[in-house]
This record gives C-alpha cells, structure tokens and sequence, in this order.
C-alpha cells in the first residue's frame, strides 16, 4: 500500500515538472519539511522492510529448481539482496548520473 | 511394464487416475482471465516495488536533506535534464504503473480481512482500486510520452 502513495507522489512529482519550475521546486520542497520528512523516513523503512520481506519470500512461495533439490530460500535471498545492490547501482548511474 | 500398461487400458470396469482429462473442459462456467492478470500485475509491481523504489525514494526525498549524496538528484535543472532521456521516462513509468497495481490490489484484499466483505462490496472495490491503478498508469504514461512523441 506504501508502494501506491509513493506511485501518486511520483505522479504529482511529473505533473509539476510539467507545470514548471516553481511548481516543481514547491513540491520537492515540501516533501522535505519537517513534518512529511518524518513520514517519509517511516515509509521508506517500510519500503525497506518490503523489499526485504519480498525477497526472503521468492525463494519459498516459487521454489527455483537447477538441481534434483530446490536451492535454499536463504541462497535465493542473498543472491537477490545482491542484485538489489545491483540494480540500485544501475539506477544511481543510468537514471540519476551518477555521484 | 508394459504389462501394467496394457491390462489398466483392458479393465475398464475400474480404473482409477486414468479417466479421460481434456485440455479444454467445456464445463459452462466463464473462463476466468482477469484475476490471473491482476495477480500478474501485482507481482510484477512487487518486483519493481522492491528493487527499484528504495534507492529512489532515498535519493530524492531524503539522502540530501540529511546531507548523504554530494549533489541533489532532485534539483530542478538536474531532474529536468535527466528527464529528457527515454530511460528515465520509461523508468518512471514503470516504477509508478508497478506501484500503483501492486498496492491497490494488496489494499484490497486488506480492506477484504479488515471485514468489506460481500460479492458487491469486493465488486466496488476492484472496480475503485484498479481504476485508480489504471488512470495513474495512463497518466505516468502520458508524462513519459509528451515531450518525446508529442509536444
């Protein structure tokens, strides 16, 4: 439910880009306010928390077979926690440029 | 082997576990198809969910207020300018048509075991929830493509 505030706010974040320097620059301003930036440090320990969840599930609810037994779900979760840091790397240099 | 075989195929008084199974049961019920979709959408939200919002949300909203990234990912010029490459556009995108599917659907059944039970009740909530799910995906579409297909 977190991930779909998160999908609305990136949607306004786009409206306002559109809309235009100060609009933006209000928004983005006001996402980091005191008030909201305490509920965005709880939503995003809650994003956090689903990613890691998620990935500890993947191993279990789809059990991902090479051999005659199923891998572990601990193996399935470390090779996805590694490809998190991956993939966040990725997103850091391909979509934000970099440091 | 063969054997077995070919006296189960004999008996055909008794035989269970070989009864004829067709691929396509005519059974009068409507095939169901949405369901499985929204199902599928909702775990591909969770995936992209899980991988690609934290590093996202951190970089925006909170790695420079607390003074953690040497530049501001989300300073006017720097996010107007990445904006024009088709990566970033699709990557939004996805990231908001993901999020939006898998926490509607996940908000439904929440609001289902919080008690909105009932054939019409959970009705309205599919038809509210995956509107929003819906017009949210156009929209980010929409952003994505504008200024890129059309101005």
């Amino acid at each position: 439910m977190v991930s779909a505030v998160y999908g609305l706010i990136f949607l306004n974040l786009l409206r306002t880009l559109r809309a235009g320097e100060s609009a933006y620059t209000a928004f983005v301003e006001m996402m980091r306010t005191p008030p909201i930036l305490y509920v965005n440090l709880v939503l995003f320990a809650l994003l956090v928390w689903h990613a890691v969840t998620w990935f500890m599930l993947i191993g279990k609810a789809q059990p991902i077979q090479f051999t005659e037994r199923p891998l572990p779900w601990k193996a399935v979760f470390g090779v996805n926690v590694l490809l998190w840091i991956a993939v966040s790397g990725a997103v850091v240099y391909l979509i934000f440029g970099g440091f | 082997m063969a054997e077995e075989i070919g006296s189960t195929h004999e008996s055909l008084g008794y035989n269970p576990g070989r009864e004829t199974v067709h691929a396509d049961p005519k059974t009068g019920e409507p095939e169901v198809f949405l369901e499985p979709l929204l199902w599928g959408l909702f775990s591909l939200g969770g995936f992209i969910t899980a991988f690609l919002f934290p590093i996202t949300v951190f970089l925006l909203f909170l790695a420079p207020v607390f003074g953690l990234w040497p530049s501001d990912p989300a300073a006017y010029v720097t996010f107007a300018a990445h904006w024009r490459e088709p990566l970033v556009r699709l990557f939004f995108f996805a990231l908001i048509g993901g999020s939006l599917f898998h926490g509607t659907h996940r908000l439904k059944f929440m609001l289902v075991d919080a008690g909105l039970r009932g054939p019409g009740i959970e009705a309205a909530l599919d038809v509210i929830l995956n509107a929003i799910a819906i017009v949210g995906t156009l929209g980010a579409l929409y952003y994505a493509v504008r200024g890129w297909l059309f101005v």
